[in-house]
C-alpha cells in the first residue's frame, strides 16, 4: 500500500528541516561578511517554497506510514536533499556545474568525503561550513535526525527508522523509537562538541575545529584544507583526529551503554568491537613495519602515518596525512581491504561493517567443520548469542549485492576510459563511503577530472552504499510495485 | 503425616509410591484422570483429579491441612503458583520443582520463603552435578560429600584385581583410613560384619576423608583409569544442558540429539565448547564418524530408559570404557548393574532425597540417595544431649540396616569404632536402608 500524499507531506516537512540546517550557514556567511548570503537565502527560499507547497497540497493526508512508504520516503529524501543541498554551491558560483555540485552534496550527505574541488582554501567559509554540515546530518541519517528531534511522523516512525538504518542486528535502547533516537543523538552531539573543543586545544582555529569535528565524528572526510589533515602539519592534531574517527566508528548504542549505563563490560564483551579493535591494531602494526622499512620515515612518523591512514580508511572517513598511493603496492592494497571491511554496525561509518565480516568468516569456517562432522548442527555465535539462519542468509545476500555493485562500478568506470586500478579503487571507495581511492585518484588528487557519467554513477553508488543497498534497490524491483 | 503431591509424572508417582509404602497419608493431584486413576487401585493412596492452580481443587485434595505439599509437575510456573496457593490455604511445608538455575541462588531463597515456598527441587540440576562429579572421578560409581567435603562416601565396583578382596573385615588392620558401610552383591545389600569378605564384582561403599580418595583408588585397583577429555551425550534433554554447564572446562562435549528443532534450541542453551550433532546415537556408523574411539565417557540421557541402556551397551561395544545412563525405571537399575552399564542417574531418587529431608521432624543437614542401593546416607547434627550421646556406639542398639559411616567433629572427618562416644556438636553420618530412616529419629531426641 502506498500513500503518495503522506510521502510528499513528509518530504515537504523534511525540506523545512534542511532549510533550518542551511540557515546556520547564513549565520557563518554574515559573521565573515561573505558575499554568498543572497545565494544561500535563495536556496533557503527554494527549500521552504517547495516544502510549503508539498505540505499544503497534502495537508489532509493521514499520519499512517506503511512499511513500503518508509522505503520510498527514505530513498527519495536522500535524493531530494542532495538536489536542494547543491543549490548553494551552484547559485554562489563556487561550483558552477550541476553534476559537480550534486556529486559534492551527495558525497557530503553519504559521508563519503570525496571532493571535486581543486582549491578548497579559496571557497567561502560559509560553504565549507555547509559541506561539513551535510556530513554531520548524513552521518546519523537524515530521517534519523528527524525522528530524534521532532516526532512528526506519528505511528510511521518505526518503518522510516527501519528503512534507513538496516544493521544486521539492532538492539533498541528504549521501548520507544524516538527516545532511542534521542539518546543516540545525544551521544553524537556530545562527541561532536568534545571533538571540536579537542581540536581547538590541539591548535586548530575555531572555524576549522567546528568543521572538522562535524566531518570527523560523522566519519565523513571533508576538510577545510586542500591537503586534508596533512595541511595542519601537527602530529597532535593527527592523533586527536584518529581518536575521534575511531570513536565515530564504534557502535553508538554501545557508547551509550558505556557512558550512561556504566557497563564497560558490555563493550569489552562485544564481539564486533573486539574485531574492530583487533583489525585496527593488526593493520597498523603491519603497515608501520612496511613504512619503516620501505621509506625513510622515523619510528614515530611511520607509526603515526600508519595509524592515521588505517583508522581513516577503516572508519570510512577518508582523511589523509600521507599520499598512500605512493607507498609500496602491498601497503595500499591493505588499506583497500580496510575500505571493504569498514567499522562497527550502528556507527556512522560505511562499507561491509565488522559484524557482517565476522559472521561471514564464521559461516565460512562452519562449512569446513561441516565436512568433518556432517551431522553436526553448528551455530554462528556473536557475543554468546546464536545468529539466526535468516540473518546469516541476509548477510550473504548483502555481500553478493555489495560485490555486484563493486563490479558494476568497475565496469562503468572502465567504460568511460579510466584505467583498471583507478576504476577498482573508485568503486570500492564509493560503495563503502570512504572517499579517497587508488591509482590516479588517491587522497591528494581531486576528482574534478572524472567524466560526468562516472560522477553520476558514483553518486548512485554512494547513495546505495549509505542506505545499505536494500532500501534503494528495493524500489527498482518489480515485486515492490505490485499491488498485492 | 498428610502429604499432597501435585503432578503424577515420573517424579510424582515415584514419591507417591514410596511415601505410601512408608504408611504416610498420600494424596495425588493431577488434571489427567488417566494418569492417576490406576494409581489409586495399585497403591494405598487417594487420587484427586483437578487443576493444581485452582483453589477449589487444592481444597478438594486437602492442601489446607497438609503437612507437606509437593508440586512436581513439569511446568515450574504451575508448581510455584500451586505452592503459593497451598501455603495460603494452610499447608505447613511446601516444595516446588523448578527448572531455572537462577531460582536456586541463595540470595533469592528468602523471597521464595516469603512467597510460601519452603524448598525448591531441581532434579535436573542435581543429576547434572552428579554426572559432573563422575567425570572428575570416573573410576567410581558415585560420590557423596558431607560436611562440605570433610567426609566422602564413595561407591566403587570392585574387580578381581583389587587388593582388598577375599580378606575378612576382622583381619583388616584397625587403622585403615576408611570404613566400609555396605556391599551390594547382586540384589543383596550387606551391612558387613567381621566375618564378611569383599568379593569380585561387589559394589562397595567406602566412607573416608577427601584426602584418602587416591588411597581408595589404589586399593580397589582403579589406577589405570585415565582422565576424562572427550564426552558424548546422547539426547539433548534438560539434564544434558545442565551437565554441560557443570562439566569441568577442559572436557569436550558432543551432544547427539535426533530432533532437529531441539538441536537448534540447544545451540541457544549451550556454549561454544559443546558441539551439537543431529542424529541417532544408537547408530554405530554415526558414533564412529563422531570419534567414539577417542571418547572417554558415553552418557545416555534420552527419554526412555530402555533406549539409554541399549545405547550404552552399543557404545561400550564400540570401545568406550565408561558409560553413564539415565534410568528412570527403578526396576531396571539392578538389571543395568548386571549389564555393567556403569553409573546410573535417576531423577526420581534425587528428588526423593529432598522430600525425605522435608519429612523428618528432626533437623538433618542433608539426605542423599544412593542410586545403586535402596539406601540413603544422612547427615544428622547432634544439637543437644540425647540418647545417642549417652552410650558408646556399640551399646546403642542401632536397628538392622543402619550403620554409622563416620562423624565430623570440629570440621574434621573421623572414623567411628565401637567404643567411640558421640558428643554434642558432632555431625553423624548414617548409612541406612530407606525404610529404616524414620527409626533413626528417636536416637536424636
Amino acid at each position: 500500500m502506498f500513500h503518495p500524499k503522506v510521502i510528499f507531506r513528509i518530504i515537504g516537512m523534511l525540506l523545512f528541516l534542511e532549510a533550518a540546517f542551511l540557515s546556520s550557514s547564513v549565520a557563518v556567511a554574515l559573521y565573515y561578511g561573505e558575499n554568498v548570503v543572497p545565494a544561500l537565502l535563495y536556496s533557503i527560499a527554494a527549500m521552504v517554497g517547495v516544502g510549503a507547497l508539498l505540505v499544503c497540497k497534502c495537508r489532509n493526508a493521514g499520519r499512517d506510514v506503511s512499511r513500503k512508504d518508509g522505503y520510498i520516503v527514505v530513498t527519495i529524501t536522500w535524493i531530494i536533499f542532495s538536489l536542494f543541498g547543491a543549490l548553494p554551491y551552484m547559485l554562489s558560483g563556487a561550483i558552477p556545474g550541476f553534476t559537480d555540485a550534486y556529486f559534492e552534496t551527495m558525497s557530503g550527505f553519504t559521508t563519503t568525503g570525496a571532493t571535486i574541488l581543486n582549491d578548497i582554501e579559496a571557497m567561502p567559509k560559509s560553504l565549507l561550513f555547509w559541506r561539513a554540515m551535510t556530513h554531520w546530518v548524513g552521518g546519523l541519517g537524515i530521517v534519523f535526525f528527524t525522528v530524534a528531534v521532532f516526532p512528526i511522523f506519528g505511528l510511521g516512525d518505526i518503518h522510516l527508522f527501519a528503512a534507513e538504518s538496516v544493521g544486521p542486528m539492532r538492539a533498541k535502547l528504549h521501548p520507544r523509537i524516538s527516545v532511542t533516537a534521542r539518546w543516540i543523538l545525544t551521544i553524537y552531539l556530545g562527541l561532536t562538541v568534545i571533538a571540536a573543543v579537542s581540536f581547538f586545544f590541539a591548535g586548530m582555529g575555531w572555524f576549522d575545529s567546528v568543521c572538522h569535528s562535524m566531518a570527523t565524528v560523522s566519519t565523513g572526510g571533508f576538510s577545510t584544507k586542500q591537503e586534508s589533515i596533512a595541511g595542519f602539519h601537527s602530529p597532535l592534531i593527527e592523533y586527536v583526529t584518529a581518536l575521534f574517527m575511531f570513536l565515530g566508528g564504534v557502535n553508538l548504542s554501545l557508547q551509550y551503554m558505556f557512558i550512561f549505563k556504566l557497563r564497560p563490560k558490555e563493550l569489552i564483551r562485544d564481539t564486533e568491537f573486539r574485531v574492530y579493535v583487533t583489525i585496527i591494531l593488526c593493520f597498523t602494526v603491519a603497515i608501520f613495519f612496511g613504512l619503516f622499512f620501505t621509506t625513510g620515515l622515523g619510528v614515530e612518523e611511520s607509526f603515526r602515518s600508519s595509524l592515521f591512514q588505517v583508522v581513516s580508511v577503516q572508519t570510512t572517513t577518508g582523511y589523509a596525512t600521507a599520499n598512500y598511493v605512493l607507498w609500496k603496492p602491498i601497503l595500499w592494497l591493505m588499506l583497500c581491504a580496510l575500505m571493504f571491511i569498514g567499522a562497527c554496525s550502528g556507527s556512522t561509518s560505511g562499507a561491509m561493517k565488522c559484524t557482517r565480516i565476522t559472521i561471514l568468516c564464521k559461516v565460512m569456517m562452519n562449512e569446513f567443520k561441516r565436512i568433518v562432522h556432517p551431522n553436526a548442527v553448528i551455530p554462528v555465535r556473536m557475543a554468546g548469542k546464536v545468529v539466526p539462519v535468516g540473518v546469516q542468509s541476509a548477510i550473504l545476500a548483502y555481500t553478493v549485492i555489495y560485490i555486484f555493485m563493486l563490479v558494476c562500478g568497475i565496469v562503468v568506470n572502465m567504460g568511460f576510459g579510466i584505467d583498471f586500478l583507478s576504476s577498482f579503487g573508485l568503486s570500492v571507495s564509493f560503495v563503502g563511503n570512504v572517499g579517497p581511492a587508488l591509482g590516479n585518484y588517491g587522497p591528494m588528487d581531486s576528482l574534478a577530472a572524472l567524466p560526468a557519467g562516472v560522477k553520476w554513477f558514483s553518486a548512485f553508488q554512494m547513495l546505495v552504499g549509505r542506505l545499505e543497498f536494500f532500501a534503494v534497490l528495493l524500489l527498482l524491483t518489480p515485486i515492490f510495485w505490485k499491488k498485492r | 503425616m498428610r502429604i499432597v503431591i501435585v503432578g503424577a509424572g515420573a517424579v510424582g508417582t515415584h514419591l507417591a509410591k514410596m511415601l505410601s509404602a512408608e504408611n504416610e497419608n498420600v494424596v495425588l493431584l493431577d488434571e489427567n484422570e488417566e494418569k492417576i486413576g490406576r494409581m489409586e487401585s495399585l497403591f494405598d493412596l487417594q487420587a484427586v483429579v483437578g487443576d493444581p492452580t485452582k483453589i477449589s481443587s487444592l481444597k478438594a485434595a486437602g492442601a489446607d491441612d497438609a503437612d507437606l505439599f509437593v508440586a512436581v509437575t513439569p511446568d515450574e510456573s504451575r508448581n510455584i503458583t500451586s505452592c503459593i496457593l497451598a501455603h495460603y490455604l494452610g499447608a505447613k511445608k511446601t516444595v516446588a520443582r523448578i527448572d531455572n538455575y537462577e531460582y536456586l541462588m541463595p540470595k533469592h531463597k528468602e523471597h521464595f520463603v516469603s512467597l510460601g515456598i519452603d524448598s525448591l527441587i531441581y532434579p535436573e540440576q542435581l543429576a547434572a552435578e552428579e554426572i559432573a562429579t563422575n567425570m572428575k572421578f570416573s573410576w567410581m560409581r558415585q560420590m557423596l560429600e558431607f560436611g562440605g567435603g570433610s567426609l566422602v562416601m564413595i561407591g566403587v565396583k570392585v574387580r578381581s584385581n583389587a587388593q582388598i578382596i577375599n580378606i575378612p573385615f576382622k583381619e583388616l588392620s584397625r587403622d585403615i583410613p576408611y570404613h566400609v558401610v555396605a556391599l551390594q552383591r547382586g540384589d543383596e545389600t550387606i551391612i558387613p560384619r567381621g566375618n564378611d569378605v569383599i568379593m569380585p564384582d561387589d559394589l562397595v561403599c567406602f566412607m573416608t576423608t577427601y584426602d584418602q580418595i587416591s588411597y581408595i583408588r589404589s586399593i580397589t585397583g582403579k589406577d589405570e583409569f585415565s582422565e576424562v577429555r572427550n564426552v558424548i551425550i546422547m539426547g539433548g534433554s534438560r539434564i544434558a544442558v545442565r551437565t554441560t554447564k557443570m562439566m569441568p572446562e577442559n572436557i569436550k562435549v558432543k551432544i547427539i540429539e535426533s530432533d532437529l528443532k531441539r538441536c537448534h534450541k540447544l545451540l541457544e542453551l549451550v556454549d561454544d565448547r559443546v558441539m551439537v550433532i543431529n542424529g541417532d546415537a544408537r547408530d554405530p556408523e554415526l558414533l564412529r564418524s563422531e570419534g567414539i574411539d577417542d571418547t572417554d565417557v558415553f552418557i545416555a540421557l534420552g527419554d526412555s530408559s530402555e533406549t539409554n541402556i541399549l545405547a550404552c551397551l552399543a557404545a561400550k561395544r564400540a570401545g568406550v570404557f565408561r558409560s553413564v545412563s539415565e534410568i528412570e525405571n527403578i526396576d531396571y537399575i539392578s538389571m543395568a548393574e548386571s549389564l555393567d552399564i556403569g553409573s546410573v542417574i535417576n531423577k526420581k531418587k534425587l528428588a526423593a532425597s529432598t522430600i525425605f529431608q522435608m519429612m523428618l521432624k528432626t533437623d538433618v543437614a542433608s539426605v542423599k540417595c544412593l542410586t545403586f542401593i535402596e539406601a540413603v546416607v544422612v547427615e544428622f547434627p547432634v544439637n543437644r544431649e540425647c540418647y545417642i550421646t549417652r552410650r558408646a556406639v556399640k551399646d546403642l542398639g542401632l536397628p538392622d540396616g543402619a550403620n554409622i559411616g563416620g562423624l565430623i567433629r570440629g570440621g574434621k572427618g573421623m572414623k567411628v569404632t565401637g567404643n567411640t562416644m558421640i558428643q554434642v556438636g558432632d555431625h553423624v553420618i548414617f548409612f541406612c536402608l530407606e525404610h529404616v530412616l524414620k527409626k533413626l529419629e528417636k536416637y536424636f531426641r
